[in-house]
Protein backbone atom coordinates (compact mmCIF):
# COMPACT_ATOMS: atom_id res chain seq x y z
CA UNK A 1 0.00 0.00 0.00
CA UNK A 2 1.45 3.31 -1.02
CA UNK A 3 1.20 6.00 1.52
CA UNK A 4 1.12 9.70 0.76
CA UNK A 5 3.24 10.30 3.85
CA UNK A 6 7.00 10.70 3.63
CA UNK A 7 8.42 8.12 5.99
CA UNK A 8 11.98 8.12 7.23
CA UNK A 9 13.77 4.90 6.37
CA UNK A 10 15.65 4.91 9.63
CA UNK A 11 14.11 5.28 13.06
CA UNK A 12 15.09 8.88 13.75
CA UNK A 13 14.34 10.20 17.20
CA UNK A 14 11.55 12.75 17.42
CA UNK A 15 12.91 16.24 17.93
CA UNK A 16 13.51 16.84 21.63
CA UNK A 17 11.70 20.16 21.51
CA UNK A 18 9.38 20.00 18.49
CA UNK A 19 7.71 23.40 19.14
CA UNK A 20 10.92 25.21 20.01
CA UNK A 21 9.38 25.88 23.41
CA UNK A 22 11.33 28.53 25.31
CA UNK A 23 9.65 29.28 28.63
CA UNK A 24 6.44 30.96 29.73
CA UNK A 25 5.56 34.36 28.24
CA UNK A 26 2.61 35.01 30.55
CA UNK A 27 0.07 33.42 32.85
CA UNK A 28 -3.46 34.77 32.95
CA UNK A 29 -6.01 34.88 35.76
CA UNK A 30 -9.66 35.67 35.18
CA UNK A 31 -11.44 37.31 38.03
CA UNK A 32 -14.61 39.18 38.82
CA UNK A 33 -12.62 41.21 41.41
CA UNK A 34 -9.67 42.64 39.49
CA UNK A 35 -8.78 45.33 42.06
CA UNK A 36 -8.61 42.84 44.94
CA UNK A 37 -6.48 40.47 42.89
CA UNK A 38 -4.28 43.34 41.75
CA UNK A 39 -3.64 44.33 45.36
CA UNK A 40 -2.72 40.75 46.24
CA UNK A 41 -0.34 40.55 43.29
CA UNK A 42 1.30 43.81 44.32
CA UNK A 43 1.95 42.35 47.78
CA UNK A 44 3.67 39.49 45.97
CA UNK A 45 5.87 42.02 44.19
CA UNK A 46 4.08 42.31 40.83
CA UNK A 47 3.56 45.81 39.42
CA UNK A 48 0.82 46.96 37.03
CA UNK A 49 2.54 47.84 33.77
CA UNK A 50 0.04 48.19 30.96
CA UNK A 51 -3.65 48.06 30.04
CA UNK A 52 -5.17 46.25 27.09
CA UNK A 53 -6.39 48.58 24.32
CA UNK A 54 -9.91 47.21 24.07
CA UNK A 55 -10.49 44.79 26.91
CA UNK A 56 -10.59 44.97 30.67
CA UNK A 57 -7.19 43.34 30.97
CA UNK A 58 -4.11 44.52 32.87
CA UNK A 59 -0.54 43.30 32.58
CA UNK A 60 1.46 42.88 35.81
CA UNK A 61 5.15 42.16 35.81
CA UNK A 62 8.18 41.54 37.99
CA UNK A 63 11.51 40.40 36.61
CA UNK A 64 10.88 37.80 33.91
CA UNK A 65 7.33 37.04 35.08
CA UNK A 66 4.40 38.46 33.13
CA UNK A 67 1.00 37.99 34.74
CA UNK A 68 -2.29 39.10 33.28
CA UNK A 69 -5.52 39.93 35.10
CA UNK A 70 -8.48 39.48 32.80
CA UNK A 71 -11.76 40.93 34.08
CA UNK A 72 -13.71 40.91 30.81
CA UNK A 73 -17.30 40.09 31.69
CA UNK A 74 -17.53 37.03 29.41
CA UNK A 75 -14.23 35.61 30.63
CA UNK A 76 -14.72 36.47 34.30
CA UNK A 77 -17.99 34.55 34.52
CA UNK A 78 -16.05 31.41 35.35
CA UNK A 79 -14.49 33.22 38.30
CA UNK A 80 -17.84 34.57 39.49
CA UNK A 81 -19.27 31.06 39.42
CA UNK A 82 -16.29 29.82 41.45
CA UNK A 83 -17.27 32.02 44.41
CA UNK A 84 -15.46 35.07 43.02
CA UNK A 85 -12.12 33.33 43.28
CA UNK A 86 -9.47 34.05 40.66
CA UNK A 87 -9.02 31.22 38.18
CA UNK A 88 -5.86 30.51 36.17
CA UNK A 89 -7.36 30.75 32.71
CA UNK A 90 -4.38 30.65 30.36
CA UNK A 91 -0.68 29.99 30.02
CA UNK A 92 1.20 31.44 27.06
CA UNK A 93 4.21 29.46 25.91
CA UNK A 94 7.09 31.03 24.05
CA UNK A 95 7.70 29.02 20.89
CA UNK A 96 9.87 29.24 17.78
CA UNK A 97 6.94 29.77 15.39
CA UNK A 98 3.48 30.28 16.88
CA UNK A 99 1.57 29.33 13.74
CA UNK A 100 3.56 26.15 13.19
CA UNK A 101 3.25 25.20 16.86
CA UNK A 102 -0.49 25.72 16.69
CA UNK A 103 -0.93 23.71 13.49
CA UNK A 104 1.22 20.89 14.82
CA UNK A 105 -0.83 20.65 18.03
CA UNK A 106 -4.10 20.61 16.08
CA UNK A 107 -2.74 17.82 13.87
CA UNK A 108 -1.87 15.80 16.95
CA UNK A 109 -5.30 16.15 18.57
CA UNK A 110 -5.57 19.51 20.35
CA UNK A 111 -8.79 21.52 20.33
CA UNK A 112 -8.51 24.91 18.69
CA UNK A 113 -9.06 27.85 21.03
CA UNK A 114 -11.41 30.66 20.00
CA UNK A 115 -9.98 33.82 18.47
CA UNK A 116 -11.21 37.11 19.86
CA UNK A 117 -8.85 39.72 18.50
CA UNK A 118 -10.32 43.12 17.66
CA UNK A 119 -9.21 45.24 14.72
CA UNK A 120 -5.44 45.86 14.72
CA UNK A 121 -4.92 43.42 17.59
CA UNK A 122 -2.85 40.30 17.51
CA UNK A 123 -4.60 37.04 17.00
CA UNK A 124 -2.64 34.79 19.33
CA UNK A 125 -3.25 31.14 18.40
CA UNK A 126 -4.36 28.89 21.24
CA UNK A 127 -5.50 25.39 22.13
CA UNK A 128 -7.68 24.09 24.94
CA UNK A 129 -5.99 23.17 28.19
CA UNK A 130 -7.55 21.55 31.25
CA UNK A 131 -10.86 22.72 32.70
CA UNK A 132 -11.68 25.45 30.20
CA UNK A 133 -8.20 26.99 30.26
CA UNK A 134 -6.20 27.98 27.15
CA UNK A 135 -2.62 27.49 26.09
CA UNK A 136 -1.37 30.31 23.87
CA UNK A 137 1.60 30.21 21.54
CA UNK A 138 3.70 33.35 21.31
CA UNK A 139 6.74 33.79 19.08
CA UNK A 140 7.42 37.51 19.60
CA UNK A 141 9.12 37.98 22.91
CA UNK A 142 12.63 39.23 22.22
CA UNK A 143 13.01 42.71 20.78
CA UNK A 144 9.31 43.39 20.91
CA UNK A 145 6.45 41.50 22.48
CA UNK A 146 2.73 40.89 22.11
CA UNK A 147 2.24 43.46 24.85
CA UNK A 148 3.73 46.20 22.65
CA UNK A 149 0.82 45.91 20.25
CA UNK A 150 -2.26 45.10 22.31
CA UNK A 151 -1.39 47.01 25.49
CA UNK A 152 -0.85 50.67 26.39
CA UNK A 153 1.78 51.41 29.04
CA UNK A 154 0.53 52.94 32.25
CA UNK A 155 2.19 56.39 32.31
CA UNK A 156 5.21 56.93 34.57
CA UNK A 157 5.62 53.32 35.67
CA UNK A 158 8.83 51.39 35.27
CA UNK A 159 7.94 48.81 32.64
CA UNK A 160 10.67 46.44 33.77
CA UNK A 161 10.53 46.23 37.55
CA UNK A 162 13.08 43.91 39.11
CA UNK A 163 11.85 40.73 40.74
CA UNK A 164 11.51 40.56 44.51
CA UNK A 165 13.87 38.03 46.08
CA UNK A 166 14.95 36.84 42.61
CA UNK A 167 11.57 35.32 41.87
CA UNK A 168 10.86 33.66 38.50
CA UNK A 169 8.33 31.16 37.22
CA UNK A 170 9.07 27.64 38.43
CA UNK A 171 6.00 25.88 37.05
CA UNK A 172 2.29 25.14 37.19
CA UNK A 173 0.31 22.77 39.38
CA UNK A 174 -2.65 21.13 37.66
CA UNK A 175 -5.37 19.26 39.53
CA UNK A 176 -6.69 16.25 37.61
CA UNK A 177 -9.35 13.59 38.09
CA UNK A 178 -8.81 10.22 39.70
CA UNK A 179 -6.62 7.84 37.65
CA UNK A 180 -6.05 10.53 35.03
CA UNK A 181 -2.28 10.91 35.39
CA UNK A 182 -1.42 8.68 32.44
CA UNK A 183 -3.88 10.51 30.17
CA UNK A 184 -2.50 13.95 30.97
CA UNK A 185 1.12 12.79 30.84
CA UNK A 186 0.45 11.50 27.31
CA UNK A 187 -1.30 14.76 26.40
CA UNK A 188 1.62 16.99 27.43
CA UNK A 189 4.21 14.63 26.03
CA UNK A 190 2.45 14.34 22.67
CA UNK A 191 1.50 17.98 22.18
CA UNK A 192 4.19 20.01 23.96
CA UNK A 193 7.08 17.57 24.30
CA UNK A 194 7.12 17.54 28.14
CA UNK A 195 9.01 14.63 29.71
CA UNK A 196 8.14 12.93 32.99
CA UNK A 197 10.54 13.29 35.92
CA UNK A 198 11.20 10.18 38.06
CA UNK A 199 9.04 9.95 41.20
CA UNK A 200 12.13 10.10 43.45
CA UNK A 201 13.01 13.56 42.15
CA UNK A 202 10.90 16.24 43.77
CA UNK A 203 11.10 19.96 44.53
CA UNK A 204 9.51 22.16 47.17
CA UNK A 205 7.31 21.09 50.06
CA UNK A 206 4.32 19.75 48.10
CA UNK A 207 5.72 16.79 46.19
CA UNK A 208 2.48 14.90 45.48
CA UNK A 209 1.54 13.54 42.08
CA UNK A 210 3.42 13.33 38.80
CA UNK A 211 6.00 15.84 37.62
CA UNK A 212 7.06 16.76 34.10
CA UNK A 213 9.73 19.07 32.72
CA UNK A 214 9.31 21.29 29.68
CA UNK A 215 11.65 20.45 26.79
CA UNK A 216 13.24 23.92 27.17
CA UNK A 217 14.18 22.90 30.75
CA UNK A 218 12.76 26.20 32.00
CA UNK A 219 9.69 25.13 33.96
CA UNK A 220 7.93 22.13 35.52
CA UNK A 221 4.39 20.89 35.36
CA UNK A 222 2.85 18.95 38.25
CA UNK A 223 -0.27 16.76 37.99
CA UNK A 224 -2.13 16.06 41.23
CA UNK A 225 -4.92 13.49 41.50
CA UNK A 226 -7.42 13.56 44.37
CA UNK A 227 -6.70 11.24 47.27
CA UNK A 228 -9.09 8.35 46.58
CA UNK A 229 -9.61 7.75 50.30
CA UNK A 230 -10.96 11.20 51.03
CA UNK A 231 -11.90 12.90 47.79
CA UNK A 232 -13.86 10.26 45.86
CA UNK A 233 -16.25 12.73 44.27
CA UNK A 234 -13.71 15.41 43.47
CA UNK A 235 -13.39 15.16 39.69
CA UNK A 236 -12.38 18.79 39.17
CA UNK A 237 -9.60 19.44 36.66
CA UNK A 238 -7.99 22.86 36.61
CA UNK A 239 -4.77 24.83 36.76
CA UNK A 240 -4.52 25.15 40.51
CA UNK A 241 -1.55 27.36 41.32
CA UNK A 242 1.66 28.93 40.13
CA UNK A 243 5.02 27.81 41.44
CA UNK A 244 7.62 30.56 41.82
CA UNK A 245 11.30 29.74 42.05
CA UNK A 246 13.56 31.64 44.46
CA UNK A 247 17.26 31.21 45.21
CA UNK A 248 16.76 31.61 48.97
CA UNK A 249 13.37 30.49 50.32
CA UNK A 250 13.70 31.74 53.93
CA UNK A 251 14.86 35.18 52.72
CA UNK A 252 11.96 35.37 50.25
CA UNK A 253 9.48 34.30 52.95
CA UNK A 254 10.79 36.97 55.33
CA UNK A 255 10.57 39.63 52.63
CA UNK A 256 7.03 38.69 51.62
CA UNK A 257 5.87 38.41 55.24
CA UNK A 258 7.08 41.94 55.82
CA UNK A 259 4.89 43.01 52.87
CA UNK A 260 1.84 41.33 54.41
CA UNK A 261 1.80 37.92 52.73
CA UNK A 262 1.01 35.08 55.12
CA UNK A 263 2.29 31.53 54.77
CA UNK A 264 0.86 28.16 55.73
CA UNK A 265 2.63 27.32 58.99
CA UNK A 266 1.23 23.96 60.05
CA UNK A 267 3.11 21.08 61.58
CA UNK A 268 2.95 19.03 58.39
CA UNK A 269 3.39 21.96 56.02
CA UNK A 270 5.45 25.04 56.78
CA UNK A 271 8.16 27.12 55.12
CA UNK A 272 11.60 25.53 55.01
CA UNK A 273 14.67 25.69 52.80
CA UNK A 274 12.93 23.73 50.03
CA UNK A 275 9.80 25.83 49.72
CA UNK A 276 6.74 27.51 51.19
CA UNK A 277 3.04 27.96 50.44
CA UNK A 278 1.18 31.24 50.84
CA UNK A 279 -2.08 31.29 52.78
CA UNK A 280 -5.17 31.52 50.63
CA UNK A 281 -5.59 35.02 49.26
CA UNK A 282 -9.13 35.91 48.04
CA UNK A 283 -10.26 32.38 48.89
CA UNK A 284 -8.10 29.64 47.43
CA UNK A 285 -5.54 31.67 45.46
CA UNK A 286 -2.09 30.76 46.64
CA UNK A 287 1.47 30.84 45.41
CA UNK A 288 4.07 28.21 46.06
CA UNK A 289 7.69 29.18 46.53
CA UNK A 290 10.23 26.58 45.50
CA UNK A 291 13.97 26.61 45.94
CA UNK A 292 15.70 27.17 42.60
CA UNK A 293 19.37 27.74 42.07
CA UNK A 294 19.95 31.23 40.77
CA UNK B 1 -30.15 -4.02 41.09
CA UNK B 2 -28.29 -5.86 38.34
CA UNK B 3 -24.65 -4.84 38.59
CA UNK B 4 -22.08 -5.05 35.84
CA UNK B 5 -24.56 -5.47 32.99
CA UNK B 6 -26.51 -2.83 31.12
CA UNK B 7 -28.91 -2.50 28.23
CA UNK B 8 -28.38 -0.45 25.09
CA UNK B 9 -31.01 2.08 24.09
CA UNK B 10 -30.72 0.86 20.49
CA UNK B 11 -32.59 -2.34 21.42
CA UNK B 12 -35.77 -0.55 22.41
CA UNK B 13 -38.40 1.42 20.49
CA UNK B 14 -39.93 4.66 21.68
CA UNK B 15 -38.79 7.81 23.41
CA UNK B 16 -35.57 8.15 25.37
CA UNK B 17 -37.53 8.60 28.60
CA UNK B 18 -39.55 5.43 28.08
CA UNK B 19 -36.39 3.47 27.22
CA UNK B 20 -34.63 4.70 30.35
CA UNK B 21 -37.73 3.94 32.43
CA UNK B 22 -38.03 0.37 31.11
CA UNK B 23 -34.31 -0.31 31.62
CA UNK B 24 -34.45 0.97 35.17
CA UNK B 25 -37.67 -0.90 35.96
CA UNK B 26 -35.98 -4.15 34.88
CA UNK B 27 -33.37 -3.60 37.59
CA UNK B 28 -30.43 -2.31 35.54
CA UNK B 29 -28.29 0.51 36.89
CA UNK B 30 -26.54 1.46 33.64
CA UNK B 31 -27.36 2.21 30.04
CA UNK B 32 -25.35 2.35 26.82
CA UNK B 33 -26.47 5.53 25.06
CA UNK B 34 -26.68 6.23 21.37
CA UNK B 35 -26.15 9.63 19.74
CA UNK B 36 -29.46 9.17 17.90
CA UNK B 37 -31.36 9.14 21.20
CA UNK B 38 -29.78 12.39 22.19
CA UNK B 39 -29.97 14.41 18.98
CA UNK B 40 -33.38 12.95 18.10
CA UNK B 41 -34.92 14.05 21.37
CA UNK B 42 -37.86 16.40 20.69
CA UNK B 43 -36.60 18.74 23.43
CA UNK B 44 -33.10 18.85 21.97
CA UNK B 45 -29.77 17.69 23.35
CA UNK B 46 -30.13 19.58 26.64
CA UNK B 47 -33.39 17.90 27.55
CA UNK B 48 -32.01 14.51 26.55
CA UNK B 49 -29.03 15.07 28.84
CA UNK B 50 -31.41 16.08 31.64
CA UNK B 51 -33.51 12.96 31.06
CA UNK B 52 -30.46 10.71 31.38
CA UNK B 53 -29.37 12.47 34.57
CA UNK B 54 -32.89 12.29 36.01
CA UNK B 55 -33.06 8.54 35.31
CA UNK B 56 -30.26 7.87 37.78
CA UNK B 57 -28.83 5.33 35.33
CA UNK B 58 -25.07 5.44 34.89
CA UNK B 59 -24.03 5.81 31.25
CA UNK B 60 -21.96 2.77 30.25
CA UNK B 61 -20.77 4.58 27.15
CA UNK B 62 -21.77 6.54 24.10
CA UNK B 63 -22.03 5.22 20.54
CA UNK B 64 -20.91 5.42 17.88
CA UNK B 65 -18.15 7.14 15.95
CA UNK B 66 -17.77 5.42 12.56
CA UNK B 67 -15.12 5.40 9.85
CA UNK B 68 -12.81 7.80 11.67
CA UNK B 69 -9.39 6.39 11.00
CA UNK B 70 -7.23 6.24 7.89
CA UNK B 71 -8.65 9.20 5.97
CA UNK B 72 -6.67 12.13 4.64
CA UNK B 73 -7.19 15.72 3.54
CA UNK B 74 -10.72 17.10 3.69
CA UNK B 75 -12.20 13.69 4.59
CA UNK B 76 -10.01 13.55 7.68
CA UNK B 77 -10.89 17.13 8.66
CA UNK B 78 -14.58 16.34 8.25
CA UNK B 79 -14.30 13.28 10.48
CA UNK B 80 -12.40 15.24 13.13
CA UNK B 81 -15.34 17.66 13.27
CA UNK B 82 -17.74 14.73 13.69
CA UNK B 83 -15.55 13.20 16.39
CA UNK B 84 -15.41 16.48 18.30
CA UNK B 85 -19.20 16.80 18.23
CA UNK B 86 -19.54 13.19 19.48
CA UNK B 87 -16.99 13.83 22.25
CA UNK B 88 -18.83 16.96 23.37
CA UNK B 89 -22.14 15.08 23.59
CA UNK B 90 -20.41 12.23 25.38
CA UNK B 91 -19.00 14.68 27.94
CA UNK B 92 -22.35 16.46 28.37
CA UNK B 93 -23.88 13.09 29.28
CA UNK B 94 -21.07 12.41 31.74
CA UNK B 95 -20.21 9.32 29.69
CA UNK B 96 -16.68 8.14 30.27
CA UNK B 97 -16.37 5.91 27.18
CA UNK B 98 -16.84 6.75 23.49
CA UNK B 99 -17.22 3.75 21.19
CA UNK B 100 -15.41 4.05 17.86
CA UNK B 101 -15.87 1.35 15.20
CA UNK B 102 -13.27 0.33 12.66
CA UNK B 103 -13.58 1.89 9.24
CA UNK B 104 -15.47 0.27 6.39
CA UNK B 105 -14.43 2.98 3.96
CA UNK B 106 -12.60 2.20 0.74
CA UNK B 107 -11.22 5.73 0.89
CA UNK B 108 -9.28 4.92 4.06
CA UNK B 109 -5.68 3.78 4.09
CA UNK B 110 -4.84 0.23 5.15
CA UNK B 111 -1.51 1.28 6.62
CA UNK B 112 -1.71 0.19 10.27
CA UNK B 113 0.67 2.87 11.50
CA UNK B 114 -1.36 5.63 9.89
CA UNK B 115 -4.53 4.11 11.35
CA UNK B 116 -2.84 4.07 14.76
CA UNK B 117 -1.74 7.69 14.34
CA UNK B 118 -5.35 8.78 13.73
CA UNK B 119 -6.60 6.81 16.73
CA UNK B 120 -3.95 8.43 18.89
CA UNK B 121 -5.17 11.82 17.70
CA UNK B 122 -8.74 10.84 18.62
CA UNK B 123 -7.51 9.79 22.07
CA UNK B 124 -5.73 13.13 22.56
CA UNK B 125 -8.90 15.00 21.58
CA UNK B 126 -10.68 13.01 24.29
CA UNK B 127 -8.17 13.73 27.09
CA UNK B 128 -9.33 17.22 28.16
CA UNK B 129 -12.91 15.93 28.28
CA UNK B 130 -12.00 12.99 30.51
CA UNK B 131 -13.16 10.42 27.96
CA UNK B 132 -11.72 7.03 27.06
CA UNK B 133 -12.05 5.75 23.51
CA UNK B 134 -13.00 2.09 23.01
CA UNK B 135 -11.96 0.98 19.53
CA UNK B 136 -13.94 -1.93 18.15
CA UNK B 137 -13.24 -4.05 15.09
CA UNK B 138 -16.44 -4.44 13.06
CA UNK B 139 -16.56 -7.90 11.48
CA UNK B 140 -17.08 -6.15 8.14
CA UNK B 141 -14.41 -3.53 8.72
CA UNK B 142 -12.22 -3.11 5.65
CA UNK B 143 -8.82 -3.34 7.33
CA UNK B 144 -9.62 -4.00 10.98
CA UNK B 145 -12.27 -6.72 11.21
CA UNK B 146 -11.18 -8.86 14.15
CA UNK B 147 -10.45 -7.89 17.76
CA UNK B 148 -6.91 -9.13 17.35
CA UNK B 149 -6.25 -6.57 14.61
CA UNK B 150 -8.02 -3.88 16.65
CA UNK B 151 -5.77 -4.70 19.60
CA UNK B 152 -2.72 -4.45 17.35
CA UNK B 153 -3.50 -0.87 16.29
CA UNK B 154 -4.50 0.10 19.84
CA UNK B 155 -1.04 -1.06 20.96
CA UNK B 156 0.63 0.79 18.09
CA UNK B 157 -1.25 3.98 18.97
CA UNK B 158 -0.09 3.61 22.58
CA UNK B 159 -2.37 6.16 24.27
CA UNK B 160 -3.53 5.48 27.83
CA UNK B 161 -7.12 6.49 27.09
CA UNK B 162 -7.38 4.41 23.91
CA UNK B 163 -8.42 0.82 24.53
CA UNK B 164 -10.41 -1.99 23.06
CA UNK B 165 -14.15 -2.33 22.64
CA UNK B 166 -15.05 -5.99 22.35
CA UNK B 167 -18.35 -7.07 20.77
CA UNK B 168 -19.21 -10.75 20.98
CA UNK B 169 -21.21 -10.57 17.75
CA UNK B 170 -18.17 -9.58 15.72
CA UNK B 171 -15.99 -12.14 17.49
CA UNK B 172 -18.34 -14.97 16.53
CA UNK B 173 -19.22 -13.63 13.08
CA UNK B 174 -15.53 -13.41 12.20
CA UNK B 175 -14.81 -16.69 14.02
CA UNK B 176 -11.77 -15.25 15.77
CA UNK B 177 -10.30 -17.96 18.05
CA UNK B 178 -11.07 -17.13 21.68
CA UNK B 179 -7.55 -18.12 22.74
CA UNK B 180 -6.48 -14.67 21.55
CA UNK B 181 -8.33 -13.16 24.53
CA UNK B 182 -5.32 -14.15 26.61
CA UNK B 183 -3.11 -11.73 24.68
CA UNK B 184 -5.21 -8.75 25.81
CA UNK B 185 -4.49 -6.45 28.74
CA UNK B 186 -7.70 -6.45 30.82
CA UNK B 187 -7.10 -2.87 31.95
CA UNK B 188 -7.15 -1.76 28.30
CA UNK B 189 -10.52 -3.33 27.51
CA UNK B 190 -12.81 -0.34 27.97
CA UNK B 191 -16.11 -1.96 27.04
CA UNK B 192 -17.54 -5.40 26.30
CA UNK B 193 -20.76 -5.62 24.31
CA UNK B 194 -22.62 -8.89 24.33
CA UNK B 195 -25.22 -10.33 22.00
CA UNK B 196 -26.10 -13.65 20.47
CA UNK B 197 -27.62 -14.48 17.10
CA UNK B 198 -29.54 -17.29 15.44
CA UNK B 199 -27.30 -18.31 12.53
CA UNK B 200 -24.35 -20.65 12.74
CA UNK B 201 -22.55 -19.16 9.76
CA UNK B 202 -22.18 -15.59 8.51
CA UNK B 203 -19.43 -15.99 5.92
CA UNK B 204 -19.96 -12.81 3.92
CA UNK B 205 -19.70 -9.21 5.07
CA UNK B 206 -23.22 -8.71 3.68
CA UNK B 207 -24.68 -11.42 5.90
CA UNK B 208 -22.79 -10.15 8.93
CA UNK B 209 -24.12 -6.64 8.40
CA UNK B 210 -27.74 -7.71 7.94
CA UNK B 211 -27.66 -10.02 10.94
CA UNK B 212 -25.84 -7.50 13.12
CA UNK B 213 -28.29 -4.74 12.33
CA UNK B 214 -31.61 -6.62 12.46
CA UNK B 215 -31.43 -9.97 14.16
CA UNK B 216 -29.23 -10.10 17.21
CA UNK B 217 -30.70 -11.54 20.40
CA UNK B 218 -29.76 -11.34 24.07
CA UNK B 219 -26.99 -13.58 25.40
CA UNK B 220 -28.42 -17.04 25.93
CA UNK B 221 -31.17 -16.64 23.34
CA UNK B 222 -29.23 -17.63 20.22
CA UNK B 223 -27.06 -20.45 18.97
CA UNK B 224 -23.78 -19.05 20.31
CA UNK B 225 -24.65 -19.23 24.01
CA UNK B 226 -21.95 -21.78 24.75
CA UNK B 227 -19.08 -19.82 23.18
CA UNK B 228 -20.53 -16.59 24.59
CA UNK B 229 -20.39 -18.07 28.08
CA UNK B 230 -16.85 -19.20 27.28
CA UNK B 231 -15.93 -15.67 26.15
CA UNK B 232 -17.29 -14.10 29.34
CA UNK B 233 -15.52 -16.65 31.52
CA UNK B 234 -12.23 -16.07 29.69
CA UNK B 235 -12.57 -12.30 30.19
CA UNK B 236 -13.36 -12.89 33.85
CA UNK B 237 -10.28 -15.12 34.24
CA UNK B 238 -8.16 -12.53 32.43
CA UNK B 239 -9.18 -10.02 35.13
CA UNK B 240 -11.64 -7.90 33.19
CA UNK B 241 -13.66 -5.91 35.73
CA UNK B 242 -15.40 -3.44 33.44
CA UNK B 243 -18.94 -3.19 32.16
CA UNK B 244 -20.89 -5.52 29.91
CA UNK B 245 -23.64 -4.02 27.78
CA UNK B 246 -26.19 -5.82 25.65
CA UNK B 247 -25.75 -4.61 22.09
CA UNK B 248 -28.89 -6.19 20.66
CA UNK B 249 -30.13 -4.80 17.36
CA UNK B 250 -33.34 -6.71 16.63
CA UNK B 251 -36.24 -5.70 14.39
CA UNK B 252 -38.68 -7.82 16.39
CA UNK B 253 -37.71 -6.21 19.69
CA UNK B 254 -38.38 -2.85 18.10
CA UNK B 255 -42.03 -3.98 17.80
CA UNK B 256 -42.52 -5.33 21.31
CA UNK B 257 -43.61 -3.52 24.47
CA UNK B 258 -40.55 -2.13 26.24
CA UNK B 259 -41.08 -3.97 29.55
CA UNK B 260 -41.21 -7.28 27.67
CA UNK B 261 -37.89 -6.65 25.94
CA UNK B 262 -36.27 -5.32 29.11
CA UNK B 263 -37.40 -8.44 30.92
CA UNK B 264 -35.62 -10.60 28.34
CA UNK B 265 -32.49 -8.54 28.97
CA UNK B 266 -32.96 -9.03 32.69
CA UNK B 267 -33.14 -12.80 32.30
CA UNK B 268 -30.02 -12.69 30.20
CA UNK B 269 -28.17 -10.73 32.89
CA UNK B 270 -29.27 -13.18 35.55
CA UNK B 271 -28.18 -16.11 33.41
CA UNK B 272 -24.73 -14.59 32.92
CA UNK B 273 -24.42 -13.59 36.54
CA UNK B 274 -25.61 -16.78 38.15
CA UNK B 275 -25.24 -19.61 35.65
CA UNK B 276 -22.13 -18.47 33.80
CA UNK B 277 -20.07 -16.39 36.23
CA UNK B 278 -21.40 -18.00 39.43
CA UNK B 279 -21.13 -14.62 41.07
CA UNK B 280 -21.88 -14.78 44.74
CA UNK B 281 -23.22 -11.25 44.88
CA UNK B 282 -26.93 -11.79 45.44
CA UNK B 283 -29.47 -10.13 43.20
CA UNK B 284 -32.03 -8.14 45.13
CA UNK B 285 -34.65 -10.02 47.01
CA UNK B 286 -37.74 -10.65 44.98
CA UNK B 287 -36.14 -10.11 41.59
CA UNK B 288 -35.79 -13.81 40.94
CA UNK B 289 -39.42 -14.40 41.97
CA UNK B 290 -40.62 -11.60 39.74
CA UNK B 291 -39.26 -13.38 36.71
CA UNK B 292 -42.19 -14.47 34.69
CA UNK B 293 -42.26 -18.00 33.34
CA UNK B 294 -40.92 -19.62 31.31
CA UNK B 295 -37.69 -20.09 33.24
CA UNK B 296 -34.81 -18.65 31.31
CA UNK B 297 -33.03 -21.93 30.81
CA UNK B 298 -35.88 -22.95 28.51
CA UNK B 299 -34.84 -20.18 26.14
CA UNK B 300 -31.24 -21.15 25.94
CA UNK B 301 -30.33 -23.07 22.82
CA UNK B 302 -27.26 -25.09 23.52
Amino acid sequence: MLSTQMVNREALPEAQNPLGLNGIEFIEYVTSRPQALGQALELMGFRPIARHRSREVVLYRQGSMNLIINAEADDARVSASAGDQPVISAVAFRVRDAKKAHVRCLELGAWDGPAHAQAMELNIPSIHGPGGSRFYFVDRYDEFSVFDIDFVLIPTVDSKPAALAGMSYFGLVQYIGLERSADWLAFYEQLLGFKPIPDEQRFGILPKGKLMRSPCQQFLWQLVEPDPRVEQRDTRENLQRIGIGVPDVPAAVALLKARGIEFVEAEQLHPDDRGALTQGILGSLSFELVHKNA
Amino acid sequence: MIRGFGMDTITLAGSLESKLGAIKAAGFDQVMLSARDIVGHPGGVQEAVAAVKASGLRPTGFQVLRDFEGLSGHLHDYKVDIAKAMLEMCAALNCKVLLACSSTSRHATQDLDLIARDLRKLAMLAVPLGIKVAFEGLSWGRTINEFTAAWDVVCRADAPNLGLGLDSFHVFAAKTPLDAIETLDPAMIFLVQLSDFMWHETPTFEERMTTARTFRVFPGEGVHSEPLADLVLRLDRLGYEGDYSFEVFNDDYQQLPLPMVAQRAQRSAIWLNEEVLHRTRPLPLGLAQRLNPPPFTALVHF
